[in-house]
């Protein structure tokens, strides 16, 4: 295997690691300060997808539409919150049930509307050209904006964690809910707020991920499966855990997907099972009581 | 004792009538239904009893499914299918609940999600299963007295096994063992104080349930004499815990009017539209919604109300 080839894979790698990253985070925040596990997570991605798709296709710009898909997913999300994950706070079993029951009612949905085929979306105009790597292989411009746009992320996540007070809340949250709601925060705000934005991420990353992955139903199982793996191996509640989780489960499953095609998944889940022997919290989760 | 003579004979009674008043398609249902029911008892018991939330056993029951379809091609023989299949599902539980059942809630249930869809992942590329077209099974039930193909005979030994499963989950949950998994459910940690291996127990109602589902995805292989990998897909799982939260949750027989409900209502419906799981997904968040715990538990509740009984269900 040439070098070249070796770089392309490992970009390759780091724009899948971008995105699952993106939408992990929105899993673990969620998890980490609603202790509410997601499993319509998927779903919202797939949803905004579609979203984009359909917006795309009415001749919006691909920008506006991931625009627009943001604000639509959101105000699914805050629905969904009110209506329903409100009243399984604390309940792991019904919380699997609910989000369960919601993902088939939403993929259903889907397909009313949008049908069962496989739908593209065509690279945005500025970005469809290809990087040379020497030795014949090129590389597609967009994949190295997915990786761009998960760095300014983090920057974004970072700056939001540690320099405003909505992150010093979540922070707080995450550490003792009680207290914080004790302190005359709305912690009720808080929870929709929490929610929403991890839609949001699971919805935007739908959008972005749409011009390499596709958009086809069967697509939120992957996914789902593919955010839980970051999110065990990164720790629970932690977004730089799965920013590391991601990062590694993107680059050995590319490099996995070239070597073995069979033996993809199993690699990627021999790697989380490691991890577990050695961290069962994850690589930067915090001691959990059992 | 007695409640468990009672209640087993009422549930071979229902069984010995049912081929009669049933149709054809029935008694076929009813089939579906036992196999079901089986699937859904014993991940009810390691919901119910243990309180472990798993969405990965639908693995197990692709496990016992595909060993008769594999295995199958090279041993004719029943006995040695089952066998082989409860030592592959035994082994696979064993090594993965002991990793697994280290880490916490939220992470077990992610684990063995993901657990799930990588057997489920190996089945669907595999060239050796079939892949994402499934595979016929080669081999027919013969327990040494003939071969059995009809639907009544499938019928009753579906059902035979079905009861063997109760009693022996009912055994279960009563003897002392039982007793402390469900100790171990409500507070660990004062379990483990009085000096008991948790983690043992757990491993323990995981693997012993792993076992069950693993027959009853061979007798699937049995009945439905065809396999593909969505029976190992984790909607799988997540359907039966649906079964089970439909029927009750903490109860044997829960579980069992989940799966009949279950299998009748996706009958029905599916005639009508193509959207089933939209209709299931509906349902299943406004029985999340109303809560209760599932049919026996308000069956119980009317028969309280009704007979002025003092007893109270906690």
């Amino acid at each position: 295997m040439s070098l070249s080839l070796i770089l392309l894979q490992l970009i390759t790698g780091l724009a899948y690691g971008m995105l699952y990253f993106m939408i992990a985070t929105g899993l673990t925040i969620t998890l980490g300060v609603m202790n509410v596990i997601n499993l319509a997570h998927g779903t919202f991605f797939l949803v905004g997808s579609y979203i984009t798709f359909m917006l795309v296709n009415q001749q919006f710009s691909f920008w506006i539409a991931l625009v627009i898909t943001a604000f639509i997913i959101m105000l699914v999300g805050i629905v969904v919150e009110r209506m329903l994950i409100r009243h399984v706070y604390g309940k792991e079993l019904e919380q699997v049930l609910l989000t369960f029951g919601l993902s088939y009612i939403l993929v259903d949905i889907s397909k009313m509307i949008w049908g069962v085929q496989h739908h593209t979306i065509a690279t945005p105009d500025i970005l469809n050209f290809s990087i040379s790597l020497g030795g014949g292989f090129v590389f597609p411009a967009y994949r190295l904006f997915i990786v761009f746009i998960g760095c300014l992320f983090v920057l974004l996540l970072f700056y939001l964690e540690y320099r405003t007070r909505i992150g010093a809340i979540i922070r707080a949250g995450v550490d003792d809910r009680e207290m914080v709601s004790a302190l005359g925060i709305n912690i009720t705000m808080v929870f929709t707020g929490v929610f929403a934005f991890g839609v949001i991420l699971a919805g935007l990353g739908g959008g972005l991920g749409a011009p390499f992955l596709g958009v086809y139903s069967g697509l939120e199982s992957d996914i789902l499966v593919t955010s839980l793996i970051v999110v065990v191996v990164g720790g629970l509640g932690s977004w730089k855990g799965s920013f590391i989780g991601a990062i590694l489960i993107g680059i050995i499953e590319t490099f996995a997907k070239a070597w073995f095609p069979a033996l993809s998944m199993v690699t990627v889940f021999i790697i989380m099972i490691i991890v577990l022997l050695i961290r069962p919290q994850g690589l930067f989760g915090r001691e959990v009581e059992l | 004792m007695k409640k468990i003579l009672i209640s087993t004979s009422i549930l071979v009674l229902v069984i010995l009538i049912a081929p009669f008043v049933l149709t054809v398609y029935g008694v076929y249902l009813a089939t579906e239904i036992a196999i079901l029911a089986i699937f859904a008892m014993s991940l009810g018991l390691i919901l119910g009893y243990a309180g472990l939330i798993t969405l990965g056993h639908a693995a197990f029951f692709g496990i016992g499914a595909y060993t008769v379809a594999i295995a199958g091609q090279y041993f004719s023989d029943t006995y040695v299918l089952f066998i082989i299949s409860i030592l592959l599902s035994g082994i696979t539980a064993l090594i993965s609940g002991a990793i697994f059942l280290r880490t916490s809630k939220f992470y077990f249930l992610m684990i063995t999600f993901a657990f799930g869809q990588m057997i489920y992942a190996l089945v669907y590329q595999s060239s050796w299963t079939g892949g994402n077209r499934g595979t016929d099974v080669p081999v027919t039930l013969n327990f040494g007295f003939g071969e059995i193909t009809s639907p009544i005979g499938l019928y009753f030994v579906m059902c035979f096994f079905f009861v063997i499963f109760y009693v022996l989950l009912r055994f279960f949950v009563n003897s002392p063992t039982g007793k402390i998994v469900k100790g171990i459910m409500e507070n660990e940690s004062r379990m483990r104080a009085l000096g008991y291996n948790t983690l043992v127990y757990k491993l323990l109602v995981y693997t012993l349930s792993a076992i069950i589902v693993s027959v009853s995805g061979s007798l699937f292989a049995y009945f439905n004499m065809f396999v593909s990998p969505g029976i190992t897909n984790w909607t799988f799982s997540g359907e039966a815990l649906l079964m089970i939260i439909i029927g009750g949750v903490g109860t044997l027989f829960g579980p069992v009017i989940g799966a009949s409900f279950y299998v009748v209502l996706q009958n029905y419906i599916s005639t009508y539209t193509e959207y089933w799981l939209l209709i299931l997904g509906v349902i299943l968040v406004i029985l999340v919604l109303i809560g209760r715990g599932g049919i026996i538990h308000w069956i119980r509740h009317f028969g309280e109300n009704i007979f002025f009984s003092k007893k109270k269900i906690d």
